[in-house]
């Protein structure tokens, strides 16, 4: 009965779970209050950085999407505003499995009628919608300094958002695993947050890079997703960024189920060596 | 509706082993083929439901690692485990729902949320719904006497309240088996009663939950279990009825012997007679009272009988109860014999 209770377990149940977890992160972060307001700080100092940077640089089509001149300040701001998302991505699922092995409530955790999926996805449900309203008003700060979001077409960069968060979480999930395997967080992300950040367009437009840059530019989703979400803020049409937004579906499609199944071995494994509650 | 009758839990020839080491160094020495260390062996099991059967043994035993697999928090090397018919490898999650874990471990509750918080997200992760999840969180924790903390943060608790606020949480959705690794580790004498006196009245008789209880206190078993499984180096060394565990599990008979006159040569008798065992003696009132402890077998009481004859006057003998500590003694005595 309760098997079959299970097998049918309806998407309530599992949204249940997931607010559940959400809740649970938020509590935690809200007590850390002087952490929190920091955050929010950082966001502001963000701002006037770009802001200062762009004055140094001319405008230029270069930073444009469709040949349009753009200032570096609209350029970089936007930029720096959803690699935040990336990070967040990366970060939050290794940080909170990390943290449930140091609070002992892993085992906790894992021994309820949940699915590992559900649970290790939830993990990075706070972390996002915590980037989500930071990002927003790093934008809407922006705008006094100058940028400009006008233009903006919404559908693109929600499609854009969603997109993003689809193919950078695997990565994250990925992370998680090596957490589950070796008890650290390792240098995974670092790799690939240096790398988005030389070669993904974040700081400086793709095509100032050398061919084989480039090639690995474009391996990258934070190149799409750039691409994608200030496309969008710039006005261009889902149509229009088409090829960045088929790219950021197709490797979604792939690295999600994969880093899915990574994270499954890893619990596995930990299972048979008797590691899960080690930390 | 689970007949008492029928084993709810079915355990068959499950080994498990764990890696000596686990840093990098030893696993390329061995080409990742690092040497295990035998946690438990060849264990053949079963628990019938509404049963209350304690896993006693010394630290390292192996009980919490017996518990673990049966939470599926761990996998075994051979053999499988069935609760309630379900194979626990295959259908983890249909496991889970019908198990509550209260581990020995202090950390395992997040330490910035109330107990409250920490009830809500571990009964939500549950199943358990808003009307219902609240009415199970104050059930829980009346039972446990714990309403007057529920909105205290779990840092500012005490041992004994934290051990059971794990207790609690392991009775929020109402599993029908509990697993119970140490639930009074770390309180005090009276919590502990309380603790013992909650477990065996109203969780396995009036409740008809069953439970398995992993303990390294001799007469926290006796008092409660059912049954008694003694296990010693990852191996059960005896098993049944706390009543009858010297004879089944420890393969001994204490008979109580009481001679009215004192004989000189006594002590070099009983010696004689202890060459099955043990013995001891106590003088009460001009009278001479021996303990003695031997193989429990037909053949061994006619030698009993014989070699106390000649004792002196005999005026009592009768068989009775050993002390829980020498029981343990020996099946773990027995063992280390089976395992050399």
């Amino acid at each position: 009965m309760i098997a079959v209770a299970l097998r049918q377990q309806s998407i309530g149940s599992v949204l249940a779970a997931c607010w559940a977890i959400f809740v649970r992160d938020a509590r935690i972060a809200l007590s850390y209050q002087l952490n929190f307001w920091l955050q929010w700080v950082t966001v502001l100092f963000s701002v006037g950085l770009s802001y200062f940077l762009g004055r140094l640089i001319s405008p230029s089509a270069a930073f444009g999407v469709g040949g349009h001149q753009e200032s570096y300040f609209d350029y970089v701001a936007i930029n720096i505003a959803f690699l935040r998302f990336q990070q967040t991505a990366l970060q939050s699922f290794a940080l909170a499995i990390r943290e449930s092995q140091m609070a002992g409530t892993l085992e906790a955790t894992l021994v309820t009628p949940v699915k590992l999926s559900v649970i290790v996805l939830s993990a990075g449900l706070w972390a996002f919608f915590n980037t989500a309203l930071q990002t927003g008003s790093y934008l809407l700060l922006a705008i006094p300094f100058g940028l400009d979001l006008h233009r903006a077409d919404v559908v693109t960069v929600l499609v854009f958002l969603v997109l993003t968060v689809l193919c950078i979480a695997p990565l994250g999930v990925v992370a998680a695993s090596a957490v589950i395997m070796f008890k650290q967080i390792g240098p995974f992300e670092f790799f690939i947050t240096g790398l988005s950040n030389v070669v993904g367009g974040v700081y400086f437009p793709v095509a100032m890079l050398p061919l084989p840059l480039a090639i690995a530019a474009w391996l990258l989703p934070i190149t799409h997703a750039l691409n994608g979400l200030r496309g969008g803020l710039q006005g261009a049409s889902l149509a229009q960024v088409s090829s960045d937004a088929l790219w950021l579906t197709l490797a979604s499609a792939i690295l999600l189920p994969v880093s899915l199944a990574f994270f499954a071995a890893a619990v596995k494994r930990a299972k048979l060596d008797g590691t899960l509650g080690q930390y | 509706m689970i007949s008492t009758s029928q084993s709810i839990i079915e355990i068959r020839s499950v080994s498990k082993s764990f890696p000596l080491s686990y840093d990098i160094a030893t696993w390329l020495r061995y080409v990742g083929r690092v040497p295990r260390r035998q946690a438990l062996r060849d264990i053949t099991l079963d628990v019938r439901a509404g049963e209350l059967l304690a896993l006693l043994g010394p630290n390292g035993a192996g009980k919490t690692t017996l518990l673990k697999l049966l939470a599926t928090l761990s996998i075994p090397d051979t053999g499988s485990i069935r609760i309630n018919g379900i194979d626990a490898a295959q259908h983890q999650l249909e496991v889970r729902a019908m198990i509550g874990l209260c581990p020995s471990e202090e950390r395992s509750f997040y330490y910035r949320l109330t107990a409250r918080q920490n009830l809500e997200f571990f009964g939500a992760l549950a199943g358990l719904r808003r009307t219902t999840l609240r009415r199970r969180i104050q059930e829980a924790t009346q039972s446990v006497n714990l309403d007057g903390v529920l909105d205290r943060r779990y840092d500012s608790f005490s041992s004994g309240v934290r051990q059971r606020l794990a207790l609690a949480r392991a009775l929020l959705a109402d599993p029908v088996i509990l697993l119970l690794d140490e639930p009074t580790r770390a309180v005090d004498p009276l919590q502990a009663l309380s603790i013992r006196k909650f477990i065996q009245e109203e969780l396995v008789k009036r409740q008809g939950k069953t439970v398995i209880l992993a303990t390294n206190l001799l007469e926290e078993a006796w008092q409660l279990a059912d049954r008694i499984a003694v296990i010693h180096d990852g191996s059960i060394g005896a098993i049944g009825p706390p009543q009858t565990l010297h004879e089944s599990g420890a393969g001994i008979a204490v008979y109580e012997i009481v001679f009215d006159r004192p004989d000189p040569d006594l002590e070099v008798r009983l010696r004689e007679i202890a060459r099955f065992g043990t013995y001891d003696i106590s003088a009460v009132n001009g009278t001479l009272t021996a303990r003695v402890s031997v193989e429990a077998s037909p053949a061994a009481l006619t030698d009993l009988m014989r070699a106390i004859s000649g004792a002196g006057s005999v005026r009592g003998f009768r068989p009775i109860n050993p002390e829980p500590a020498h029981v343990f003694g020996q099946v773990i005595e027995r063992v280390r014999k089976a395992s050399s």
